[in-house]
């Protein structure tokens, strides 16, 4: 043990030969308060802080502030409490338009984040063989979209998907449709379309993830698993995805957390369109605070709304997969 | 070893390869197409790219909107990587139930949608007379419960038993963390670097709003700009877009390998 | 690496940033009345339009004030709209340049919700009634004028000549019509060379509401209610947009860059919009000459109906952070008060003025080459003062919308009392 200035100073007594050395702040008799048990819980909330302090400023009030907004009503800065307090809230369940972009983005949730985890999962799986060729080439071009910016793919899909665009065009000429098809004209295709994109734009992204943590595995155990005779599916399902727990969590709970957030699309896609049904509830939040005549309390319910599903979604998420062996 | 069963494997690849170029190439091609070809849907190159390049140049500051973009960027993934990793950690390697209870509370930051947050924020920011400045772009976007939560999560992959040997060995704490977890956690820190880095490069919403006179455009606001006129040059917007979307690329390329690559002997 | 040169790497990238950042910050000083002398600061959108008329307009009001400068910034209306509530929401009056622009629609909500935002003209020299009173009536608010209008929404039937020649028809065929008479000729157009004659974008109520102005009515009565349902004029609207659909005379689209596409790529034989639309047409260089523009049909069931109306259109608004005197005084001497002006920016913007002195001069009554050598713009500021007025309100885009999504059920089938009535209870809830 490197022997410490304050010793000369400290050492009163020569300590016997089968005691233990006493502690380097080691005062008379006493124990000191700050041993290594301590000071190590000490730095480790002490390496918590930065973060947390940023945190509480840049978000946690904020929020207080959204909060108590959600419980005034009025238009513009002419913002009284509301009566009774929770009234943003009850006139949600009235809404009409508000229920439609929850079903919406529901919707978007349950088809599409399953599916895209499912297939950044194969497809980090796939590339995390250390046979496979050209491998940069793969992963750059599956990364790609996530790197194009919102404007670029939401002009670059509608021109896509327009009536004459380049889909009709090749679905007609492969004689898989009859006429062109109206993707986002109507409720249903153009929720596809939405999914498509999202799908498009954020497996790459999901991807990244995964083979960070792919690396980060022990190949020793696959390497077990197919000398015991195991096939590729088997190692995957029994071997590989257990030890990728919480990174499944992790890109679980942002996925929802993005999902039910959804902004970016709904506004730069379709605009919410046709007549609101593709609108996401973040999307409806901007509008009623930035379009329309501004409702900031209504707003702010909506978010807490928002907030709230998203909170309990997660929680599940974390109880259900988040063990720690 | 593991031979790859080939074809599905290459072909699955191959086919979400493809579906991921395809709009790109569609993007790139209309960048040196005139507005009225871009509409048509032409998915040949045509002959417009340097008027376009003339054109976007001469009636935007795309140098110093790249330049902006590009120091927030930096900035921000910096930053974020140092606060966020070392919070990370200190949940994982720390970890007690008090911190599961604070981890808790700091992800409920950020399941509230931004445009709730989005006026508070910015009167904090008039408050203390920081509108308009980069700083105020910055701040906010450093330190997310996600990225705290990446690293945490990517921690619960590194052996405990290298901190206690490393204790033993009489290594201070932040020592063992920037000698042994950072260069060992070497493709956390790369993924976490270009996801930052992309957040930091494509936020639109914030940097608009707290740049209120637009006196510092960053590229995400140029864009905006292009295709709100009257009359917009699709061509032109493209290129815009093109170029917005390149340093994010060029940063994943530099970077893949980074966390494409195993954990190398550090522990030993 | 060792990690320690990592971390003094880390630093040194960092600091200089850190330096980079401040100094490239506070670049805060919001521009408005802290200039003290002749210095104004403008928000306004779109480079070809707008940003230039205002670039002519200092050069004019330099001429006489020398020392004159003006700093213009390029903000989307969106952004503009989003910038201008988070200043008032935050109360942080003091980013707020002396003038921005402001949409028509825009203009009840932002002044009924924010009138912090604002000052008002009542002190200027600017003579009103120059300007055509359903202009004007967007920015009144309690009888006090808060905007200078500017960019003419002024809805015009744009035609292809070559397309109607085809079919055995002129422009004169389409002045001063009815709805009946143009949906007639419409069909035979469509039958004779395959081409429609409009082409709007699916669930928009563009359509729609010029029609509804161009008879008067609007979707609001005087005291702010919404009428909606029991509305003669929007009824009649809707049925003529129907049948012009079943006919196929028009064609739907679902974004605006289609509906741009349709007119550039010669999938539509004309389109009926503001004037402004004919920047957009003039960038389909291969239809030069083929354009000519009339008014707008009526629709001839309403009583008070015309042939005239608007769709867009924007004001200059001063700001409460703003030198209001020299603002005033500058709006005055160039929007208000310059022929100059408008003479400068009409050929090259196509910027049509909402200024009645400004037709009078040479250059409103110039040919234009893409139109057939129509005198277009002449045409056009005569249009003018015939637009009816419309009331907006401060709920205006909530009612849009609502007439939008009830457009898009009836297209689907849905009764147009059923739709409408939806409509009508959507914009009462979001009054409550």
């Amino acid at each position: 043990m490197t022997p410490v200035a304050s010793d000369a100073k400290t050492r009163t007594k020569t300590p016997r030969r089968n005691d233990p050395p006493p502690l380097p702040n080691y005062i008379g008799n006493r124990k000191p308060w700050l041993n290594n048990t301590r000071r190590r819980s000490l730095t480790g909330w002490g390496f918590l802080l930065p973060a947390a302090l940023l945190i509480l400023f840049m978000s946690f009030i904020p929020m207080a502030q959204a909060f108590v907004l959600s419980l005034q009503t009025g238009r513009g800065t002419r913002l009284d409490f509301a009566d009774p307090l929770w009234y943003n809230y009850q006139r949600l369940l009235s809404d009409e338009i508000f229920k439609l972009t929850l079903t919406n983005t529901f919707i978007y949730l349950i088809i599409q984040v399953p599916l895209m985890l499912t297939l950044a999962l194969v497809l980090a799986n796939l590339l995390n063989n250390p046979k496979l060729k050209f491998k940069a080439l793969w992963r750059t071009a599956i990364f790609l979209p996530c790197a194009v910016s919102l404007v670029s793919y939401s002009l670059v899909f509608r021109t896509l998907f327009a009536g004459d665009g380049f889909v009709n065009d090749m679905l007609t000429g492969i004689g898989a449709i009859d006429s062109p098809i109206n993707w986002l004209g109507q409720a249903d295709t153009a929720r596809f379309v939405i999914i498509l994109g999202l799908l498009w734009r954020w497996t790459g992204y999901n991807m990244v993830f995964y083979l960070a943590a792919l690396q980060n595995i022990d190949h020793s155990s696959i390497e077990a698993a197919r000398m015991d005779g195991a096939n590729a599916f088997q190692t995957f399902w029994y071997v590989t995805v257990p030890q990728l727990k919480p990174m499944i969590v992790l890109t679980a709970i942002l996925s929802i957390n993005g999902t039910l957030q959804l902004f970016d699309e709904s506004w730069a896609l379709t605009r919410g369109g046709p007549a609101y049904q593709t609108m996401s509830m973040a999307h409806y939040l901007y509008e009623v605070s930035f379009q329309k005549n501004p409702n900031f309390g209504y707003a702010a319910a909506i978010s807490y709304v928002i907030l709230m599903l998203v909170a309990i979604l997660s929680f599940i998420q974390m109880k259900v997969g988040d063990k720690r062996d | 070893m593991t031979k790859l069963r080939s074809l599905p494997g290459y072909a699955l690849l191959a086919f979400w390869a493809l579906f991921s170029l395809f709009p790109l190439y569609f993007m790139v091609v209309s960048a040196t197409n005139t507005s009225k070809d871009v509409l048509a849907s032409r998915m040949l190159p045509g002959t417009a790219l340097l008027e376009n390049i003339s054109v976007l140049f001469s009636t935007q500051n795309v140098v110093g909107a790249m330049t902006n973009s590009f120091l927030i960027a930096v900035g921000t993934t910096v930053l974020a990587l140092a606060v966020c990793s070392i919070a990370g950690y200190g949940f994982e390697v720390y970890h007690s139930r008090g911190k599961d209870i604070v981890m808790a509370i700091l992800l409920l930051a950020m399941m509230i949608p931004f445009a709730a947050t989005m006026i508070p924020l910015f009167q904090l920011f008039a408050r203390v007379g920081m509108v308009n400045s980069l700083w105020a772009v910055v701040i906010p976007m450093i330190s997310t419960p996600f990225l705290i939560l990446l690293f945490r999560q990517a921690s619960r992959s590194f052996p405990h038993d290298i901190i206690e040997a490393a204790r033993i060995d009489g290594l201070r704490e932040f020592s063992i963390f920037a000698r042994i977890y950072v260069p060992t956690m070497r493709s956390t820190f790369a993924a976490a670097a270009v996801i930052t880095f992309m957040m930091a490069w494509n936020n639109f919403l914030w940097p608009k709003v707290i740049l209120v006179n637009n006196s510092i455009l960053t590229m995400p606001m140029l864009t905006a700009n292009i295709s709100a006129g009257y009359v917009t040059d699709y061509g032109v917007l493209m290129l815009a877009v093109l170029l917005s979307s390149l340093p994010t690329m060029i940063v994943f390329f530099l970077l893949q390998r980074q966390f494409a690559q195993g954990i190398t002997g550090a522990v030993k | 690496m060792k990690s320690s040169a990592k971390l003094a790497a880390a630093l040194t990238l960092t600091l200089p940033l850190a330096l980079t950042l401040s100094a490239c910050g506070s670049g805060g000083e919001a521009g408005g009345e802290g200039d003290g002398d002749n210095k104004l600061t403008v928000w306004t959108w779109d480079p070809a339009f707008n940003i230039y008329a205002m670039e002519e307009a200092e050069k004019v009001y330099q001429q006489d004030n020398p020392d004159f400068e003006l700093e213009i910034v390029e903000v989307p209306w969106d952004d503009l709209q989003t910038k201008l509530t988070t200043i008032a929401q935050s109360q942080a009056f003091s980013e707020l340049p002396d003038i921005f622009l402001m949409q028509n629609n825009a203009f009840q909500k932002n002044g009924l919700n924010y009138p912090d935002l604002f000052s008002d003209f009542s002190d200027s020299d600017i003579d009103f009634s120059e300007f055509p009173e359903s202009v004007v009536e967007y920015s009144t608010i309690d009888d006090i004028n808060y905007g200078v209008p500017f960019d003419a929404g002024t809805a015009v039937t744009a035609l292809r000549t070559d397309v109607l020649e085809q079919a055995g028809y002129t422009v004169d065929d389409f002045t001063d019509i009815t709805w009946e008479q143009y949906l007639t000729i419409g069909k035979d157009v469509l039958a004779k060379t395959g081409q429609p004659l409009l082409s709007g974008q699916a669930g928009s109520a563009d359509i729609p509401m010029m029609m509804l102005q161009s008879a008067g009515a609007s979707l609001f009565d005087d005291e702010g209610n919404p009428t909606i349902v029991d509305n003669e004029a929007l009824e009649a609207a809707i049925d003529v947009y129907t049948q012009l659909v079943d006919a196929g005379v028009l064609i739907e689209v679902n974004s605006w860059d289609e509906y741009i596409g349709t007119i550039v790529n010669s999938n539509v034989g004309g389109t009926i919009n503001g004037i402004w639309i004919v920047g957009s047409i003039q960038t389909a260089e291969d239809q030069a000459g083929k354009w000519g523009i009339t008014n707008l049909p009526k629709l001839d069931t309403i009583s008070g109906a015309t042939n005239y109306s608007a769709n867009g259109g924007s004001s200059w608004a001063i700001s409460s952070n703003a030198d209001v005197d020299l603002a005033s005084d500058f709006l005055a001497a160039t929007f208000a008060g310059s022929t100059e002006l408008y003479d400068t920016i009409l050929p090259k913007a196509g910027a049509v003025a909402n200024w009645i002195p400004a037709g009078d001069s040479d250059v409103y009554n110039e040919p234009i080459d893409f139109f057939g050598g129509q005198p277009i713009f002449a045409d056009v500021v005569a249009f003018g003062p015939e637009v009816p007025s419309n009331n907006t309100g401060a709920y205006y885009y909530e009612a849009r919308d609502a007439v939008s999504t009830a457009m898009t059920q009836i297209m689907g089938g849905t009764d147009t009392a059923t739709a409408l009535g939806e409509a009508q209870a959507n914009v009462e809830f979001a009054m409550e």
